[in-house]
């Protein structure tokens, strides 16, 4: 069920809140007239079991809905932020905050806001329909300050968005310094800076502080502005319905009106308000979920199928026969990588160099076709466009999903029969460890538990290997390794230099010697 | 209401003098805001029921009536009741606001003062990200401090309502009053505990998994494997989504239990009033109330285990010892001699440690630089490393790091970092020494340019010559270099060493290098295995 559609189970709250009300003004009419309570009673017990069942169907409807949605956002988006074409690279954090956090409050707004908004429309409208039934005075009253409350709540809402929206910049970068300042605590406390950076801190933490309150002073404002006119309408409807019982109204009297409807009148009043103070006390989840939305809307359901169908319209493949790269550049605004040109025949390999952070691996990926290109051409030797499907990648940590090591080494090519995963396995060096711990059938968990840096490494090559692909790009691959791991890897990068292409980003002159070319960035 | 909360963090997040202030305005707000809400509703249901009464029994009866002071009553309290809502808000919120700042400085001060050899490492982005979480968690605990007193007000007034239609309703009233936090507080957290606990397992698990995924992004979008990884977190985000959803429902059964308590209170009220009608109604609207002003309470109750879990983990923090900021040294203290090995370096000679990668250069200088414990066989001043105060480190070595960590800030902030008062002039004579002046004249901002994550716009080159900028204005005897040209053309990696190597005469500064590029290395004039300082 859609979140909206399970706000209508709220309609339920208003039928119960008019039971309840009913009872209290048959009650005390009872007490007046000294005649038997216990029917009244019943309509409170009553009142009460129906606006209990309309919140527990509401949650029980509106989450699920929410969650259909929200799954919707979250596949889209881990879809293109693992294997889709990215404009620019985005760290590990940056992509779990948008593929987790970010959905997380759109299904929020969608449980929270959603539901409420669709009562607090029709919610107020309808209490004041069974208001009529007793007293169509009060019903009128009630309308009239709703009108000027809703225009008043219009007024702040926006102006209370305008201020959020202003301060949410600062907001970020003020709290962005101190996470900054407690990442960089080794540095500072190497520089003697503790006392004057935890001064900067203070700074910026009560800064953080003051503008929030800015930013809350107008909620509240608006909420305040919503209570006010409830209790002014309640007020209004009491003095209203007193005056015309002792007959003392300074017009004719409207309707001939009797303790019980007035009772009822007076007791459904603040439900009129209530579906509206629900809504407000969604707002934060509204604001955060369209905040959540708007960023990730170049992932929105629905849209990576139809880039993927433009995409393999785009060129038929062609046989690698060599990789040229032609005055690549990339640019994300500030970072600005290239121009790159390199020429890789069939064989061989070719070296790219560079400080960590000077753009290595996105150039690899630039290559793969996972970034997409601003400036400069990718082809093969006979002009084609590159195929994504000619690249292997080895990287520097290579993925590792829980179940066998044969699943693991054959992801790349599942049809894989056993001997030629073992072929692959021993040709990068990983024989000792089949030996040792129980061949291809040996449990890796997503961890890699039990194997060195260096295997997990060797696991990646294989991978490449099996896949078969002509053109490989290694992504450091001796970074962080032992001196004698790092030797037998450069080796097995030598050999399949001879049969196949390889593209190797490092900073270790054991693989730059090993190089036809060293292009360095 | 639960007291189980450990003492330490509470202690922690015990606001200063200047915010308790402001939360006892705050809690004075909410028992005036409790107490008007609970009013306007009594008074109304009362002068309803009189004036029903009196303009039955004729015109005598309503001349007797005094309606004034009720429907004036009723409009002061409407007011009242606004206003005091607003305080209570506004006052609570700046006062848990202000007391989360605080107990961030204090926090920052607390881990700033740790030896970076021992403290507790938050510098991952999650260890760092969650500490801003927990203590988000205990803004809460500060937010709601007001609303008890305030729920205790109206509960408190509600009874004494009830009481004017016979004590048996009060009676009641105040015996359900009673019951109900701890019925509420139970029910909560038999509702919670274990969705919870689930959601932040299945949650920490989905982002765990995710963020490796992430980190083999090349891979998985090489070889197609977006489906497999997929099907691989299907597990995690079912189970979270099964524990929100129940989650979600438990909010929704807290909501019912209340709604049901609240009119049983009514009909206890109603069955057992006895002070005649208009009272009885009175009493009848005034539980109502009472049961409706305690709900802040099942608010509470409903985000207990998220303010716990946040109070454990601070309460780690807590441990660490409180201690005075280290203040700058005025004198710069005199160069020590080091022993490497069995080799001893005087104090303003250059020494390269040598070694393939991995042979754990860069763990030497680190040792030295005091970011790090080791075993190495290192002396400073005939002291071996372990022995060595802190302030040893911060007085005698200044690290450029191989990968040159920037703050978030400007180039001048960055600078600045070295130590206190240097000036604009000292700031360009350093960069004119790292070759990197003419780089950030070019810069529309110059010096005042911010740096954006990574150090954009800053290429990997230039960011460890800031680096080294910064670790010359440093000033002290020893410089530790790590791979300090990497990534700079021939030229400019000619001209860097020539200046620097000028720099260092000039200044009678000692150097220690780790580098595998011939032209650095030209600037030491002994070499050192760096087999001699690991095989120990």
């Amino acid at each position: 069920m859609k979140p909206k559609r399970a706000g209508q189970f709220w309609a339920l709250d208003i039928l119960g809140a008019a039971l309840f009300s009913w009872g209290i003004s048959g009650g005390v009419e009872a007490l007046v007239a000294g005649t038997a309570l216990s029917a009244w009673l019943a309509c409170l017990a009553g009142g009460a079991l129906l606006r209990a069942s309309s919140v527990l169907l509401v949650h029980h409807f509106a989450m699920p809905g929410a969650q259909i949605g929200a799954n919707l956002w979250r596949r889209a988006a881990m879809s293109r932020l693992l294997g889709g074409r990215l404009p620019a690279p985005v760290s590990a954090g940056t992509s779990a905050a948008l593929a987790i956090d970010h959905v997380q409050a759109i299904e929020e707004h969608g449980a929270r806001f959603q539901p409420a908004r669709v009562s607090a429309v029709v919610g107020p409208l309808l209490a004041i329909g069974l208001i009529a039934l007793a007293s169509w005075f009060s019903a009128l009253i009630l309308l009239a300050t709703l009108l000027p409350f809703v225009v008043g709540m219009i007024f702040a809402g926006t102006a209370a968005r305008r201020a959020s929206e202003r301060q949410l910049d600062a907001l970020a970068a003020l709290s962005g310094l101190f996470v900054d300042r407690v990442r960089h605590l080794p540095l500072i406390r190497h520089f003697g800076a503790q006392a004057r950076i935890a001064r900067q801190v203070e700074d910026a933490t009560h800064g953080v502080a003051t503008r929030t309150v800015a930013v809350l002073r107008a909620a509240f404002l608006s909420s305040a502005v919503l209570e006010f006119f409830a209790a002014i309408a309640v007020a209004l409807v009491a003095i209203y319905c007193g005056f015309a019982l002792l007959g003392l109204l300074p017009f004719p009297p409207p309707e001939p009106l009797t303790l019980g409807r007035a009772f009822f009148a007076l007791a459904m009043a603040p439900e009129v308000y209530l579906p509206m103070r629900r809504l407000a006390a969604a707002y934060h989840e509204k604001q955060m979920g369209e905040a959540a939305e708007s960023a990730l809307a170049d992932f929105a359901p629905g849209q990576d199928e139809a880039e993927e169908a433009s995409s393999t319209t785009s060129a038929a493949p062609s046989p690698f026969d060599g990789l040229v790269v032609d005055g690549l550049i990339l640019t994300w605004p500030p970072v600005c990588i290239g121009p790159v040109d390199l020429r890789l025949p069939r064989t061989g390999i070719v070296a790219l160099s560079g400080p960590s952070g000077s753009g290595k691996t996105s150039t690899l990926a630039a290559i793969a076709g996972q970034i997409e290109v601003p400036s400069g051409r990718i082809t093969t030797f006979a002009g084609h466009p590159l195929d994504p499907a000619d690249v292997a990648w080895a990287a520097q940590r290579p993925l590792l999903l829980p179940g066998t090591l044969r699943r693991n080494l054959a992801l790349a090519a599942p049809e894989a029969c056993d001997a030629a995963v073992l072929v692959a396995a021993r040709r990068v060096g990983l024989g000792p460890l089949l030996e040792k711990r129980g061949g291809l059938d040996l449990v890796v968990d997503h961890k890699g538990s039990g194997l060195s840096g260096g295997e997990r490494r060797r696991i990646g090559l294989a991978r490449a290997l099996l896949s078969g692909r002509p053109l490989l790009l290694c992504d450091e691959p001796t970074a962080d390794l032992d001196a004698a791991s790092a030797a037998q890897i450069v080796a097995v990068l030598q050999e399949l230099a001879r049969e196949r292409a390889l593209l190797v980003a490092t900073h270790d002159e054991t693989v730059r010697a090993i190089a036809q070319q060293e292009i360095a960035l | 209401m639960s007291r189980a909360a450990p003492s330490h963090p509470v202690e922690l997040a015990r606001p200063a003098a200047p915010v308790r202030r402001v939360l006892r305005l705050g809690t004075l707000s909410a028992v005036v805001a409790a107490l008007s809400g609970l009013l306007l509703l009594g008074v109304s249901g009362w002068f309803l029921t009189g004036a029903a009464i009196a303009g039955a029994s004729g015109l005598l009866a309503v001349q007797a009536f005094n309606y004034l002071i009720p429907s004036a009553a009723i409009r002061l309290l409407a007011i009242l009741r606004t206003v005091s809502r607003y305080g209570e808000r506004m006052l609570s919120h700046k006062a848990a606001l202000t007391a989360m700042a605080d107990l961030r400085s204090r926090l920052f001060r607390l881990l700033a003062a740790q030896d970076t050899r021992h403290a507790p490492d938050v510098s991952a982005g999650e260890a760092s990200a969650r500490l801003i979480g927990d203590i988000e968690s205990l803004e809460d605990l500060i937010v709601r401090q007001p609303t008890r007193p305030g729920s205790l007000a109206a509960a408190l007034a509600g009874v004494a309502l009830a009481a004017l239609s016979g004590w048996f309703p009060a009676l009641l009233l105040a015996g359900l009053l009673v019951v109900f936090p701890f019925a509420v507080t139970a029910l909560s957290r038999r509702l919670t505990a274990a969705p919870a606990r689930d959601a932040a397992e299945a949650l920490g698990e989905l982002r765990a998994r995710y963020v490796d995924m992430a980190q083999a992004r090349a891979e998985i979008a090489a070889y197609g494997l977006v489906e497999t990884v997929l099907d691989e977190l299907a597990e995690p985000i079912a189970r979270l989504d099964a524990a929100r959803q129940a989650l979600f429902r438990a909010e929704a059964g807290v909501a019912a239990f209340q709604l049901l308590y609240g009119a049983l209170a009514a009909i206890a009220v109603l069955a057992t009033a006895s002070g005649g009608p208009a009272l009885a109604a009175l009493g009848l609207l005034a539980a109502t109330a009472a049961i409706e002003a305690l709900a802040a309470i099942s608010r509470t109750a409903l985000r207990q285990a998220r303010v716990e879990e946040g109070l454990r983990r601070l309460e780690s923090l807590l441990d660490l010892a409180e201690q005075p900021l280290p203040a700058a040294p005025s004198e710069p203290p005199l160069a020590a001699p080091l022993r490497l090995g069995a080799h001893d370096v005087a104090p303003g000679s250059h020494i390269a440690l040598l070694g393939t990668s991995g042979s754990g250069k860069t763990l030497a200088l680190e040792a030295l630089a005091g970011l790090r414990a080791s075993k190495a066989p290192i002396w400073v001043d005939d002291a071996p490393l372990a022995e060595c105060a802190e302030e040893t480190f911060r007085g005698q070595f200044a690290l450029s790091p191989q990968d040159a960590p920037l703050l978030a800030g400007s180039i001048a902030d960055n600078l600045r970092l070295a130590r206190p008062g240097i000036t604009e002039d000292a700031m360009h004579a350093a960069l004119a020494v790292t070759c990197l002046d003419e780089r950030i004249a070019r810069l529309p901002a110059g010096l005042h340019t911010m740096l954006g994550e990574d150090g954009a716009p800053l290429s990997g080159g230039e960011r460890k010559r800031l680096s080294l900028a910064r670790a010359l204005l440093a000033e002290r005897p020893w410089l530790l270099l790590d791979e300090p040209t990497e990534g700079l053309d021939g030229a400019t990696e000619r001209e860097l060493v020539r200046r620097l190597g000028d720099w260092l005469k000039s200044t009678g500064t000692g150097l220690v290098l780790v580098s595998h590029r011939p032209h650095p290395l030209s600037l030491a004039q002994h070499s050192l295995p760096i087999d001699a300082l690991t095989r120990a």
